[in-house]
């Protein structure tokens, strides 16, 4: 449950009878006196699937998902227009509890009892590669981001070169060539020794960039010191620090789940490691406020890379509203700092509507799927452009260069979260310098 | 030099497990139940200190003075409503009421607070990051150390009570045979939930260097669950100190793991647990406490 709901539940006094009235006339002058009244059955209705983590380990990510649907049900309330028909619009959002074969099972009732029009999902591939896979062999039209791409399309059984295998499954979003640029760009910003300690585990993200992206960062000069992979859980770092020690390096770069980082850098702190270090490059754990705020002033000065950031120039195709204004109206709502995934799931509904909308008619699969492969929109995050992806199926979108600094005293959260850095999408204005991680 | 700081480095990680530990190995001792709630009490004890932390500026450390008699309310409830009713089902109901227990700590800990990532290291200043260094290659974490010391104290204090006192003895011989010390006119089940109560204390003490040390959210118990396990069996199941033995055995073996190869660190602390438990079976090196379980049991 969100704490949005939570805070309706609590405040919600029971109706009187007069008020109930009273809302039962207005509604129905409103429906009367309103240019369009939806007429009842399924043909006039287009369903809309919505899946992601709201609750277990991936939970952070599902967190804003409450207020970000709220704001997209309201844009939504007077029904959708495709051609010259006007659909009412069901969003039916679905909570994996971080499970990917429950991810599987709400897709395929998604797709099978509720016989929905078009599927969303977002955030992590044991999110979007299961929903993304009953999709593809239900013949329904999905679209997913927040995943580097290769995860969902190389994941996924596509072999590079070979003409693409997916008909029905569309994702945009950041890929290691992102992470590539917006690194060496950050990297640069700094004047170090160019030697990089890598900590890289062995999971699936862990040594897809080993294998991908460390090579890359090679050939443009940094030095890599790559200490193994190391087992997610892992609970001492003693053998890695003393490695990265001898070496002097002055960039760290990690791929960590969020506990694991926590304990290796307090680790590496005791040890005499953090004050070598200039710029400290997170990915995975970091990308929320309250995993950098659990690792109090260790936290200050982390550098990240962020796939949507409240100051990007754009407003929501849906809903209308500015980065800025979905933050605040965020935090105003659950009382909590903003999260770079706000944009991202917005994002996410403003190219599936827009396609929706292009489609002309809403109805055909074969139409909404057409519109999805030529896709070339504007969202809240950014440029959405299937036209020119780097394969089928895929859009590239941007990360930008992020870092976490320690908020002026009176504000009102712990930290703040600047751009300091925007190769991928030089629209989003620079926030603030990058500052050195022992300053 | 540097392979003598990952020694260290082990060793202390050996405190941390065992301290961990303690509560489970003291629960199986005494009660003979296997609590795979154990490392969710944890996260609930550092989530109440968490709270007393954010919301009422109280340092964790003086926290516990609270959580520690709360949990210990919290063992003697659960010992009488869940532990108690489900052991009179058998050895294997504890495992399955308890495991059940978990997932209710876990989920009731997401309704109220949110999957946000905490800890309490904010709130104790430099601690979990200072050390003292004593030359370039070793330094020893001034909360590790903390850590180790706390763990000494607590195992080798629980095991002179149990050893050297009246209540010991009777919370002993009611783990011996429950139904002959009530013969002699003590309260079984009433020791049964002193002993759950110590337990649950001990789970407080646990918690507060689990979130002082890492990070958590609410379901980062079962995590904890699998190495204090393993300190546990390698110490020789229900001996306190065997169980800091376990812990450090454990951590050493992991970190001199990883020094080889930065898979070592799992592989080595898993086979050292399995050597363990096959060393015990071949050579029936367990502890006379054991046996007699083993007797009654068979």
């Amino acid at each position: 449950m969100t704490t949005t709901d939570r805070t309706n539940f609590a405040s919600g006094a029971p109706l009187s009878r007069r008020a109930l009235i009273a809302g039962a006339g207005a509604a129905g002058l409103a429906l009367a006196g309103g240019r369009r009244v939806f007429a009842a059955g399924a043909e006039n209705t287009l369903k809309v699937g919505f899946v992601s983590p709201r609750t277990g380990a991936l939970g952070g990510f599902g967190e804003t998902d409450g207020y970000v649907l709220e704001v997209a049900r309201k844009a939504l309330a007077s029904g959708l227009t495709v051609g010259d028909k006007t659909y009412e619009v069901k969003i039916l959002d679905r909570d994996t509890q971080s499970d990917p074969s429950r991810a599987g099972q709400l897709a395929k009732a998604l797709i099978n009892s509720d016989q929905v029009d078009l599927m969303l999902a977002t955030s992590t591939p044991e999110v979007v590669n299961p929903v993304a896979d009953a999709c593809e062999a239900a013949g329904v039209p999905c679209l997913s981001t927040v995943v580097p791409w290769e995860a969902f399309y190389f994941g996924r059984g596509a072999k590079p070169g070979q003409p693409s295998p997916f008909k029905w499954t569309y994702h945009f979003g950041f890929g290691t060539e992102e992470f590539h640029k917006m690194y060496v760009s950050q990297w640069n910003l700094l004047e170090t020794n160019k030697k990089v300690a890598v900590l890289y585990p062995n999971d699936a993200d862990g040594n897809a960039i080993r294998q991908h992206l460390a090579p890359l960062l090679a050939k443009d000069g940094f030095t890599i010191v790559d200490a193994g992979p190391y087992e997610d859980g892992t609970t001492d770092y003693s053998a890695q620090i003393a490695l990265f020690k001898k070496e002097k390096c002055e960039i760290f770069n990690s791929f960590p789940i969020p506990p694991d980082f926590a304990a290796f850098w307090r680790q590496a702190a005791q040890q005499g490691f953090t004050k070598m270090v200039k710029i400290c490059q997170v990915a995975k754990a970091g990308l929320f406020p309250d995993g950098v705020v659990a690792l109090g002033a260790l936290g200050y000065n982390q550098a990240n890379g962020a796939y949507w950031h409240k100051t990007f120039p754009y407003k929501s195709s849906l809903a209308g509203v500015s980065g800025v204004e979905l933050a605040d109206g965020y935090e105003k709502s659950a009382g909590k700092q903003w999260t770079q995934q706000l944009g991202a799931s917005l994002s996410l509904l403003d190219a599936g509507f827009d396609a929706l909308k292009k489609s002309g008619d809403a109805k055909s699969k074969d139409a909404v799927v057409k519109a999805i492969a030529t896709l070339d929109t504007t969202t809240i995050a950014g440029k959405v452009d299937f036209t020119h992806g780097p394969v089928p199926n895929v859009a590239n979108g941007p990360i930008i260069g992020t870092q976490w600094v320690k908020a002026p005293a009176g504000s009102k959260f712990k930290l703040d979260f600047l751009v300091t850095e925007h190769v991928n999408d030089p629209n989003v204005p620079i926030g603030a310098k990058l500052r050195p991680y022992n300053s | 030099m540097i392979f003598l700081n990952q020694i260290i480095q082990g060793v202390l990680l050996g405190g941390y497990y065992a301290l961990i530990a303690c509560g489970l190995s003291f629960m199986y001792s005494v009660m003979r139940i296997i609590n795979l709630a154990h490392g969710s009490l944890a996260i609930l004890a550092a989530y109440a200190l968490f709270v007393l932390a954010d919301r009422y500026d109280v340092s964790p450390f003086l926290g516990l003075v609270v959580v520690i008699p709360a949990m210990a309310l919290v063992g003697a409830g659960l010992q009488r409503a869940v532990l108690e009713r489900s052991a009179r089902g058998g050895l294997l109901v504890p495992v399955l009421s308890t495991f059940g227990l978990s997932i209710v700590i876990d989920n009731l800990l997401f309704q109220q607070f949110g999957a946000d990532t905490r800890s309490l290291a904010p709130y104790i200043g430099d601690l979990s990051y200072d050390s003292w260094s004593l030359t370039d290659d070793i330094a020893i974490g001034k909360l590790a150390a903390l850590t180790m010391a706390t763990a000494i104290v607590l195992l080798g204090g629980i095991q002179l009570f149990l050893n050297h006192t009246q209540l010991g003895r009777m919370i002993r011989a009611t783990a011996e045979d429950p139904d002959t010390v009530g013969l002699v006119g003590v309260n079984a089940r009433r020791v049964n939930a002193l002993a759950a109560a110590i337990a649950m204390a001990t789970v407080a003490i646990s918690g507060a260097f689990l979130a002082m040390r890492a990070t958590f959210d609410p379901y980062s118990g079962a995590l904890q669950l699998i190495f204090a396990f393993e300190a546990a069996v390698i110490g020789g199941a229900g001996s306190l100190w065997g169980t800091l033995a376990g812990g450090i055995v454990l951590g050493v073996a992991q970190s001199v793991g990883a020094s080889i190869s930065p898979q070592g660190f799992f592989i080595a602390g898993h086979a050292t647990f399995l050597l363990a438990l096959f060393l015990r079976v071949y050579f029936g090196d367990f502890g006379p406490r054991l046996r007699s379980w083993a007797r009654r049991a068979a």
